[in-house]
């Protein structure tokens, strides 16, 4: 177990930055996800903790050791990776016992090393030792994949393949679990649940995991902290809650949930006018001046009568959406675009293409940027 | 906020010391003591005329000095004495191009019309005729030669036939002649010519031929003006490729060719086994690698960026000429091209078994005395073909998967090049450098297995790499960076990993070699201690010495061993031909 402490690490392709000084602080047992478009660095980022990449640049630590120099077989970091990278010619068991036999084959007594190197032959030439054999079967268990440690791992469903993966990467008791997008090969009902187990095992083992994704909501639901990544630099650390309701910057926000992001002026520092064409009052409080200003869609409410009250606006819807659980309209106020999502419950009323009606926007949901 | 670097001790950097890095310098060494010294040395000796030590010079002041005095004697007379007119080595070069251009460019004429036939034709008994088109490659030349003698010979059975049914005495040609040697090679290098130009015509575009029968043109004018120029590509290579093949061939011209008729790959023989004469071998190894290497260039020029360019992802169905008066004439010429590489090896195989024949139709008797014979008499020759062959094979799956490694993962694009050089080195050429480099002490091997099989290996790398390369290829590296993570070495992964996901390609590759070890007899011939012979030498020496009858019975043997195994290395790799 152990902290990961990633200090201006840069990484030079021949003439291309892929890094531009990343730091990161990740604690001991935090699920931490790395965030952002392809790309990004992202992954970078993950192959040179893992020891794959040479980096140009800086330095990092896993627990307090540095390991800038320790090779990558050296580093004791779990890797599972986005297409499984399971052997083929090695059966269930035998893909989750490599890093143990091979362990025995570098650490073992003479006897115990030309064992361990016939069973990574040919599983025809040896039986596990006991210890090993509680060990993997235990780490097949927790990914509940005991009953099939004999099968081939081309005869594994993708989600099996997954977790046969995860079990390899987790066998070995490595001081961080690095994950390479891992969920990107399953399908979306698979991937939920997969969400689920692999949250729910690294909690249980409280293992540091540090997880590649693209994808924002992968990384909102599953990780305690986010580190948003663009051109191979940290955009914003911060944990989801944080990342969507403060978003620093209009990429953030954008990449974070889906939203409203306006150029706006700011008048007497409590009103924006947003596009030129409405004003709206808010709590943020900044200079006179330009701005960029965001409003999360689902934090607007429709009103089916005009109200006196502050921040309501008038406006025509120009399309509807069914969007999952969620109904989505863009509706036009003057000439900006306003989006708003609402949940959609049995009895609420439903708007068309061409339906007026009246938008408010609570003062706390404008945000400035 | 970064911090100073800690300089790694010098024990860390030793530990660190990747030992895939020391297995490539390992690699790099092999190929340079035993495929680019012997060249440069032969090169060098070319000027000098007198044989020059170069392992000798790094360890022995005495030995450098007489080097560098020989080296000061370097100059161009010897090359300046080929070109004078009159020259046996001049005369030697002009036979030897000669020769392969006439077998290229009968090879493509005669192949025109069956590579047509099994592209685009519904031609009758297609898979026979596909695997008899295939056979003559897998017979050994010096084997298909004796064959010729058997049946042309003054005392050839076909001899025997066509003078009785034309009351004409003596024979048809006169097997021991350019014509016998050109009809050998026609015959029994075809087939690489024939598959290259089948594929060329399949994928030329059909919808362009559509389009140019759709504007009314005739069939026979759409052939002439728009299939073959689409399929000239392909034909131009295979011609280039039959050219260095015909060019490098020393079984039939050291069986066939006469005395008076001078060949290069003989002469060169010559001049170094019988005569010691280095300074013309060397001039004669340096020119057959410059003419290989040049037409090699050209194949490469000729096929390079094509892919026949016309190829889309859409397969398209072809549809084959199925009218008789086109699939029947083409099935008979097919038969007849292919009749006479069978009637040949027949004849190898009733000799075999025949207890005297000559002068006649048929031997008067059969017996199975022969090959009782060879495999009590010449048990040590089979023995020593099989060790041969089999520490060939283990040093060039070695060499050949660590070769592959590096390039496809390391994207060694040097070591790939000097790789493949053994491509355009022909056998004679590698023997003679061989001789020259390893003759004297520090490193005395001439005469050794041990050489000969260094030099099987190196003649047979670049196939055995092209098989491992393309097993290399399939294996994606995240699976071996899987293994590194998980606290293998990258040499562990290498073992435990990737090796045995290649391990299909690489039993392919090393069959094949094991099989054109046993094939071979131009190194054989000049590098085979006496204890050490194998097969192909001991059918060699019997033919010279007329002894035919044992001579067919193991030339048999070698091609039945020689079939299977290749029938087997096929099924492995699932590639077919047709």
């Amino acid at each position: 177990m152990g902290s990961v402490t990633v200090k201006g690490l840069v990484k030079q392709y021949s003439d291309v930055p892929a890094l531009k000084g990343v730091d990161l602080n990740i604690r001991e047992g935090e699920f931490y996800a790395l965030l952002g478009p392809s790309g990004c660095g992202k992954t970078t980022t993950m192959r040179c903790i893992a020891g794959f990449e040479d980096i140009t640049e800086g330095d990092i630590y896993i627990g307090a050791q540095r390991v800038n120099d320790v090779a990558a077989n050296r580093r004791n970091c779990g890797m599972v990776f986005q297409s499984y990278a399971l052997f083929p010619h090695y059966n269930v068991f035998e893909n989750v016992a490599y890093s143990l036999t091979v362990r025995d084959l570098y650490r073992g007594s003479y006897g115990k090393r030309v064992k361990s190197f016939a069973r990574l032959m040919s599983k025809k030439l040896g039986k596990p030792p006991k210890e090993l054999y509680q060990k993997v079967m235990d780490a097949l268990q927790t990914v509940e994949l005991d009953h099939l440690a004999e099968r081939g791992v081309g005869e594994l469903s993708g989600g099996q393949q997954q977790r046969v993966a995860l079990a390899r990467a987790l066998v070995m008791e490595p001081a961080v679990l690095l994950m390479d997008e891992p969920l990107s090969n399953l399908d979306k009902k698979l991937r939920n649940t997969m969400r689920t187990t692999i949250r729910t095992i690294q909690q249980e083992i409280g293992i540091t995991t540090i997880f590649v994704t693209h994808d924002q909501e992968e990384a909102m639901s599953m990780a305690d902290r986010i580190a948003v990544m663009k051109d191979g630099e940290i955009v914003q650390q911060a944990t989801p809650t944080e990342l969507y309701g403060k978003p620093l910057t209009p990429f953030v926000a954008d990449f974070v949930g889906s939203s409203n992001i306006y150029d706006a002026t700011v008048i007497d520092g409590r009103q924006v006018k947003i596009n030129d064409q409405f004003v709206v009052h808010t709590n943020g409080v900044t200079e006179n001046g330009e701005a960029k200003v965001l409003i999360r869609p689902e934090g607007i409410k429709i009103l089916r009568e005009h109200s006196e009250s502050r921040n309501v606006i008038e406006g025509k819807v120009t399309m509807s959406t069914y969007f999952g659980p969620n109904i989505r309209y863009d509706v036009n106020v003057g000439e900006a675009t306003v989006v708003v999502e609402q949940e959609f419950e049995p009895g609420i009323p439903v708007y068309d293409q061409g339906d007026h009606l009246f938008l408010h926007i609570p003062e706390e949901r404008v945000l400035l940027l | 906020m970064i911090e100073k670097h800690k300089k790694p001790t010098r024990f860390q950097r030793l530990r660190n010391w990747d030992s895939l890095k020391l297995l490539k310098y390992a690699v790099i060494g092999f190929f340079a003591l035993f495929l680019m010294i012997p060249l440069l040395s032969v090169f060098i000796v070319s000027f000098t005329g007198e044989p020059v030590n170069l392992f000798g010079s790094f360890v022995n002041p005495e030995i450098l000095s007489t080097n560098i005095e020989r080296l000061q004697n370097a100059s161009f007379e010897h090359y300046a004495n080929l070109f004078s007119s009159g020259s046996v080595y001049l005369s030697a070069l002009n036979n030897s191009l000669l020769l392969s251009i006439l077998v290229s460019v009968i090879v493509i004429v005669m192949c025109l019309p069956i590579a047509y036939a099994f592209a685009r034709t519904a031609m009758p008994f297609k898979k026979t005729l596909a695997a008899l088109c295939t056979m003559p490659i897998i017979v050994p030349t010096f084997i298909s030669a004796a064959g010729f003698i058997i049946m042309f010979g003054r005392t050839g059975w076909v001899t025997h036939v066509f003078n009785t049914m034309l009351g004409t005495e003596g024979a048809i040609f006169n097997v021991y002649s350019m014509l016998g040697i050109i009809l050998v090679q026609v015959f029994f290098f075809f087939p690489f010519a024939l598959w290259p130009m089948v594929a060329a015509f399949k994928i030329a575009d059909l919808s362009v031929e559509e389009a140019s029968r759709n504007l009314g043109a005739k069939s026979w004018s759409t052939m002439v003006f728009v299939t073959l120029p689409l399929a000239l590509p392909g034909m131009i290579s295979s011609a280039l490729l039959i050219f260095t093949v015909s060019f490098s061939d020393f079984g039939t011209p050291i069986i066939l060719a006469p005395d008076g008729l001078n060949l290069i790959v003989v002469q060169a023989y010559r001049e170094i086994s019988g005569f010691f004469n280095w300074a013309g071998a060397s001039i004669l190894t340096v020119i057959m690698v410059i003419v290989a290497a040049i037409f090699f260039w050209l194949q490469r020029l000729a096929t390079k960026g094509k892919d026949y360019g016309t190829v889309s992802g859409k397969p398209k169905k072809v549809k084959l000429n199925a009218k008789k008066a086109v699939t029947l004439p083409l099935f008979t010429y097919t038969s007849l091209v292919v009749l006479l590489p069978v009637l040949t090896v027949f004849s190898v195989f009733i000799q075999s078994i025949a207890t005297t024949w000559g002068r006649d139709l048929l031997p008067r008797g059969f017996t199975l005395d022969h090959y009782a014979t060879i495999f009590t008499r010449s048990t040590d020759n089979i023995m020593n073909s099989i060790i041969l062959a089999s520490g060939a094979l283990v040093i060039s799956v070695i060499v050949a998967t660590l070769v592959s490694y590096f390039v496809v993962r390391q994207n060694a694009t040097k070591l790939d090049f000097i790789a493949s050089i053994p491509l355009v080195v022909p056998g004679i050429a590698l023997g003679i450098a061989f001789i020259q480099t390893f003759n004297t002490a520090p490193l005395q091997l001439t005469g050794t297995a041990f050489l000969l099989i260094v030099a099987y290996a190196i003649r047979r790398m670049p196939y055995m790499i092209r098989s491992t390369m393309g097993s290399m290829m399939a294996i994606r590296s995240d699976i071996e960076e899987a293994s590194v993570n998980l606290g293998a070495s990258r040499l562990l992964t290498l073992t435990t990993i990737v090796g045995p996901l290649m391990l299909p390609g690489i039993v392919a590759g090393s069959i094949l070699v094991f099989v054109t070890v046993i094939k071979e007899t131009s190194v054989t011939i000049l590098l085979a201690p006496s204890e050490w012979a194998p097969m192909s030498l001991m059918v060699f020496q019997n033919i010279l010495r007329g002894q035919m009858y044992t001579a067919s019975a193991m030339a048999i043997l070698i091609i039945g061993v020689v079939l299977i195994l290749q029938l087997v290395a096929n099924r492995l790799t699932k590639n077919s031909l047709y």
